[in-house]
């Protein structure tokens, strides 16, 4: 009796939440849904039934593979980089030394800072005019003259992903940091007497306790770089020459600077689709992990 | 030539001084314990020995070669954790041989060492599981073979046996001692525990404060305690301390009217009219029943408690508490006015300033 007054109540107390969410997550996801089997425009026509053309045409079009390929190199490179960054940056911030307090609170800052200041930030050290970076590379003699790095379509993504990582790298290193401090100091000693040397030492004794929070790190890291837009859209607008246009501003070009209502939908929805089926995969490999440990 | 020299070790940690001068010489196959309470240095002095903290001033010396500035897998030593320091995501069988695997063992004698050491521990069936799966006990012999497997010069033991029960404790103490006797190892052991002290060590290290207190065999620290302290800490229930003042070659204890004679070897070193402090152990007291010899003196009883194997009974000489340790059937009950006796030669004498015995040896 009581069990059922208890569920009674629990539903009754979610109630509003279920209400809300329906009306802002649950409707406009059914509503993408209809749209994306639609010829409809963002503005003026409400469109017609077009079965699974949209569907069709956005697989089959060199855009959407183009954009894909970007994507998938956007989000490995900056992520392994973040990683990689993220887990060194732990290890030296895990040493003893003076100002270690004050450069673990410095550190944060460029995850802590708004991605649109980031963006803007990373633009003007990229000026083909009077950025910073044509500035320290010509005085060091690396380049001759000034260059577009923005401007080119062999440059832009690679420095997009640079921009990236100096803004990402800190949350990674951040939970190294935290496993770093939970491995016990009488393990690290036994190593110590064991014979283990730093890079054994890293491998079979530090490595175990960091790979849990890693994964977590990996699994976001990883969704949040498939979804990129803000960074982008500041610094290149998916350009020069679609170079830079990942899956999130191709959707974003297709259903408001071209008002195709309709294949927007439909290709929204396969960009949350990749997304579902990369966090589906993850969640399993923490499960795993979890397991194993 | 020792196998263990520590040579006037100190340890500084800014203003604090955790080592004040620590020297102590180690024969071969000996089991040196370091007994003392929380911050008097001892695992400051370990983590020293096994190179994870490196001294202020002073020399270590293993065999004939100074290991200061060594690294730790270079000095020839095993260290046993108190919190096991087990590797998780390792089998048992490589936690106990990694310590080989790092020194570039061939795999064919690294696992034979491992067996062997396994069978010595009795724990061949466990070697292909996780040290999550094993119990406090089981993870402590790992941890022992850990150490055994690599036949070092010397040991260390931090604490070993303070995560386990009563039970497992008492178990695996008796198993050291065995491992003890039959390998012949050199030992430096750090325990709080007196009872692990006295049964373990060959000798015992009563360090306080950063110093040593008391070095001698566990006999001489119990039989002969150099301070107060020692008196204090060794033994259990510890030793009784009862003010008292020297009078014509008699003791007169604080609180009691009657006079007991001054045991033969003190009475040369004490003075009439000086104030001194009384020691006697719970168990060399006895229930009067009339026509012993011996120091006697009055006492109120307060508590009687039965722990089994004996009766641990506390009583009051007017402000001053004694305790004793009686055998269980002693018919002894609470608020009852007895007399208790004590052989005179068992008594200690100390300097209440200093704290030292005034035992002249």
């Amino acid at each position: 009796m009581s069990g059922t007054w208890i569920t009674t109540r629990a539903w009754l107390l979610m109630l509003p939440l279920l209400v809300v969410m329906t009306a802002v997550i649950g409707w406009p996801l059914i509503d993408t849904v209809r749209l994306s089997f639609t010829d409809a425009k963002l503005v003026g026509t409400e469109g017609t039934f077009v079965g699974l053309d949209n569907y069709v045409k956005v697989l089959g079009g060199s855009s959407f593979q183009r954009a894909l390929v970007t994507t998938t190199w956007f989000a490995v490179v900056s992520v392994t980089a973040e990683m990689v960054i993220g887990v060194l940056a732990a290890l030296l911030l895990n040493q003893q030394f003076r100002g270690r307090t004050a450069l673990r609170a410095l550190m944060i800052l460029p995850w802590a800072l708004p991605t649109v200041v980031n963006a803007t930030l990373w633009r003007l050290i990229y000026n083909p005019e009077y950025g910073a970076l044509n500035a320290a590379l010509t005085q060091l003699g690396l380049i001759d003259s000034y260059r577009s790095w923005l401007g080119e379509p062999g440059s832009a993504l690679t420095a997009l992903i640079v921009a990236d990582c100096w803004k990402n790298f800190p949350l990674v290193a951040l939970i190294a940091l935290a496993a770093l401090q939970a491995v016990p100091r009488d393990i690290t000693a036994a190593s110590l007497v064991d014979g283990a040397g730093p890079l054994n030492r890293f491998r079979y004794v530090i490595m175990p306790y960091l790979a849990g929070p890693l994964l977590v790190a990996l699994v976001l890291r990883t969704i949040e770089a498939f979804k990129v837009f803000d960074l982008i859209w500041v610094m290149t607008r998916g350009g020069p020459a679609n170079s830079t246009r990942t899956l999130s501003i191709l959707v974003y070009q297709e259903a408001f600077s071209f008002q195709r209502a309709g294949s927007g939908a439909s290709l929204a929805l396969i960009v949350t689709l990749l997304v579902t089926v990369l966090a589906v995969a993850y969640a399993g490999l923490v499960r795993k992990a979890a397991g194993a440990s | 030539m020792s196998a263990l020299a520590i040579q006037n070790i100190h340890k500084r940690y800014g203003e604090v001084e955790t080592l004040k001068g620590i020297d102590i010489d180690l024969e071969s196959g000996e089991f040196l314990v370091l007994l003392g309470s929380s911050g008097c240095g001892k695992s400051t002095l370990l983590n020293i020995i096994a190179g994870l903290a490196e001294p202020t001033g002073g020399d270590i010396r293993i065999g004939e070669r100074s290991i200061l500035g060594a690294h730790p897998k270079d000095r020839d030593i095993a260290m046993v954790f108190q919190s096991y320091a087990l590797y998780p995501n390792m089998s048992v069988a490589r936690n106990i041989g990694f310590g080989l695997e790092m020194r570039k063992v061939p795999p064919a004698e690294r696992e034979k060492a491992v067996k062997e050491t396994a069978k010595l521990l009795q724990i061949e069936n466990l070697l292909a599981r996780k040290p999550s799966q094993l119990s406090g006990g089981q993870r402590q012999r790992v941890a022992i073979g850990r150490a055994l497997v690599r036949n070092p010069q010397v040991f260390l033991f931090d604490e070993p046996l303070s995560n386990l029960d009563a039970k497992l404790r008492m178990e695996m103490r008796t198993e050291l001692k065995r491992l003890h006797q039959m390998l012949k190892t050199t030992v430096v052991y750090v325990t709080h525990d007196q009872i692990e002290a006295m049964t373990l060590a060959t000798r015992i290290a009563v360090m306080r404060d950063g110093r040593i207190e008391q070095l001698g065999t566990p006999e001489e620290i119990y039989d002969r305690p150099a301070t107060l302290y020692v008196a204090g800490f060794v033994g259990s229930p510890p030793m009784n301390i009862l003010d008292a003042t020297v009078s014509k070659e008699q003791l007169l204890i604080l609180g009691d009217d009657q006079p007991i004679d001054m045991p033969v070897h003190f009475r040369s070193v004490v003075a009439d009219g000086q104030r001194v402090k009384v020691g006697i152990r719970p168990e060399a007291l006895r229930v009067a029943k009339g026509g012993e010899t011996g120091a006697q003196f009055k006492a109120r009883i307060e508590v009687v408690e039965l722990t089994g194997p004996e009766l641990v009974t506390t009583a009051r000489i007017g402000e001053q508490r004694i305790t004793a340790c009686l055998p269980p059937r002693s018919a002894v009950t609470a608020g009852e006015d007895r007399t208790f006796v004590v052989d005179v030669d068992v008594l200690h004498l100390f300097d209440p300033q200093s704290g030292r015995s005034l035992a002249t040896d």
